[in-house]
């Protein structure tokens, strides 16, 4: 699998795949699709895809393909070595969605959650593969949220394709155990070796799994903080765990989309109560009135100072 | 989830984001720096910030852009506050004018410096160092040389023709950079498709004397209006319809809105009805220190962690 793709800019998503098979594209095929890194507060989340002739499908099985959770990393290694070597009938794609993406999205102005986040990758991925030729007649998930929801969804996009959604789909259906060691390969092997763009001087590696429980990762967060910018890109800024170290670490950073009291907020941008447009005005002409800024400054937002 | 951020004021800077007029920072020719002075305000009364260019030769006027939620990057710090401070030229007659109307009260001629005499404000003698300064006086005072002393009298005559000039000139300058001044525009950001061509000559005079009226007082201002022969503008209050009042007349009420029964003499309020005896014991219920029912469905004020 080579890296070099993401690792040129790991600020932004990535798609690594294999050469589709020629088989795949004359017979037809089933995919199964998997994620890996979905929880982690460090590292991208990467999503995988394997598709393979419905007659391989047995092959595949003697390949002894797992869900990768119940392998080490090195039993992974071996069986993505395996599936590269099977690759006159296997293809494979990932689809790595690096930690900034996922900050981003989920923290910008419209919120893009990580699951409508994951579904559009998925789907994305099967659009990857049948743009490519693959003659796909069988599409095997594992679940992100209610799986009939999903399973309608995917059907709904891909008319003609019998897509199963499963929750532990990647123990149950060989392709996607399968679509789960690419994914966790290509994670585990960005997460090794993330090139951090910040200038931190010699980083500290030892940041455990990544996982925000894992006491190792907390110590790596409180290590890392910035006061000022936070954390590297490789920390998912929209995981609660970065954000209450922030609030409670750095400097406080008031955006214009926070949230805030209703009365408070009204109060702090001058708006009169709706209550003020129906009394009748204040009795005759005011003299109490105060200078009034004209409008060529006020909508350009500038006023006078009286101290610096 | 995140807790509610609190906002605290800005602290003081001991530096500033400013764009400033190339003269400022030509301190070539002399030999004070320029600097920052506190100065009055003709058209507020208060203190406003001003800037005398090096050698006192020339007055700017300091302007900030602030907006919330703006912060600078400067170099490798942070500046908090996103403000943008313009330091601009400015005709220092506009700040000498409030001086001179005072001492003109008197009726007589003076020599300047000592009209511009102000206790709050003692750095106002420093504006006669202009170069503009004592050159346009005659714009709005009358002058009289006896032998090498110059002495000067208010004139409102003058202030006017001068003033009327500079709202002229202010249109030129309105119609050149193409700024909306039509009454329905709101906002200067608003694009227009079409170029505004409703924006006839009189909507142009009045946003230049409202302009203008930055930097003169009140009562100049609403006498320029006069010298533009511009009408005043009715207040907006004015021009909306007067709350209704019921008429306390026997007379039957016209139809058009039905209010009649309101009116009608056998209308009167139902005494407020009797309280049960439960609702009086509950009344009696000591409430102090109790929140009201209502703040339960208020968003909660979370106090900020230190």
């Amino acid at each position: 699998m080579d890296l070099s793709p993401f690792e040129a800019d790991n600020s932004v998503s990535c798609r690594l795949a294999s050469l589709i098979p020629d088989a795949c594209k004359t017979e037809d095929c089933c995919l199964g699709i998997d994620e890996a890194g979905r929880g982690p507060v460090l590292g991208p989340m990467v999503y995988g895809i394997c598709f393979c002739p419905l007659s391989k499908k047995e092959e595949l099985k003697g390949l002894k393909v797992a869900d990768s959770k119940t392998l080490t990393e090195a039993q992974r290694e071996n069986l993505f070595q395996k599936l590269e070597e099977a690759k006159s009938y296997v293809g494979w794609a990932v689809h790595i969605l690096s930690p900034n993406t996922i900050s981003t999205c989920m923290l910008q102005r419209t919120k893009y959650n990580l699951n409508a986040l994951s579904h559009d990758t998925a789907i994305g991925l099967v659009q990857y593969a049948l743009d490519n030729g693959v003659q796909l007649k069988e599409v095997f998930v594992d679940t992100v949220g209610p799986a009939d929801k999903y399973e309608a969804k995917l059907s709904q996009l891909f008319p003609g394709i019998e897509v199963t959604v499963r929750p532990k789909a990647d123990s149950l259906f060989p392709i996607v155990s399968a679509a789960s060691i690419c994914a966790k390969v290509a994670r585990d092997r960005v997460v090794k070796g993330w090139n951090f763009a910040e200038d931190l001087g010699e980083v500290d590696a030892d940041y455990g799994s990544g996982y925000p429980n894992d006491p190792k990762t907390k110590a790596w967060l409180l290590k890392y903080l910035d006061p000022v910018f936070g954390y590297p890109q490789f920390v998912r800024f929209s995981w609660s765990t970065a954000q209450t170290l922030m609030d409670s670490k750095a400097v406080t950073v008031h955006w214009d989309d926070d949230e805030e009291d209703g009365e408070k907020a009204a109060q702090r941008k001058n708006n009169r109560s709706m209550l003020s447009y129906f009394s009748a005005p204040a009795g005759g002409n005011d003299q109490t009135q105060t200078h009034q800024t004209h409008r060529f400054f006020t909508e350009r937002r500038l006023k006078s100072l009286n101290t610096l | 989830m995140a807790e509610k951020k609190k906002r605290t004021p800005n602290v003081q800077n001991d530096s500033w984001v400013v764009i400033a007029a190339d003269s400022v920072i030509d301190t070539q020719k002399h030999d004070s720096d320029p600097a920052f002075v506190r100065l009055r305000n003709p058209s507020t009364d208060a203190a406003s910030l001003y800037m005398l260019g090096s050698g006192d030769v020339q007055l700017y006027e300091v302007k900030a852009f602030e907006e919330d939620f703006h912060s600078w990057f400067v170099g490798q710090t942070v500046q908090r506050d996103g403000r943008l401070l313009f330091v601009t030229p400015m005709d220092p007659l506009y700040l000498i004018l409030p001086y001179l109307i005072k001492s003109g009260k008197e009726g007589k001629f003076q020599p300047v410096d000592q009209v511009m005499m102000d206790e709050e404000f003692p750095a106002c003698s420093r504006l006669l160092s202009c170069t503009r300064s004592l050159a346009s006086m005659h714009h709005i005072a009358e002058e009289k040389e006896v032998g090498s002393l110059k002495f000067h009298r208010y004139s409102q005559e003058k202030t006017m023709d001068w003033l009327k000039k500079k709202v002229e000139r202010t249109v030129t300058a309105l119609k050149k950079r193409n700024i909306s001044v039509g009454e329905g525009v709101k906002s200067s950001t608003y694009v227009r498709v079409k170029s505004e061509s409703d924006a006839n000559e009189e909507d142009y005079l009045r946003y230049a004397h409202g302009l203008i009226s930055e930097y003169i007082s009140e009562d100049l201002s609403k006498a320029l209006l006069k010298h533009l022969q511009l009408p005043e503008l009715t207040s907006p209050k004015e021009t909306e319809p007067p709350t209704k009042k019921r008429k306390l007349s026997d007379n039957p009420v016209e139809a058009g809105e039905d209010y009649t029964k309101f009116n009608s003499a056998d209308f009167a309020r139902k005494p407020p009805k009797k309280m049960t005896a439960a609702q009086k014991s509950l009344a009696k219920v000591d409430k102090t220190g109790m929140k009201p029912m209502s703040s339960f469905f208020s968003p909660k004020v979370k106090a900020e962690k230190k």
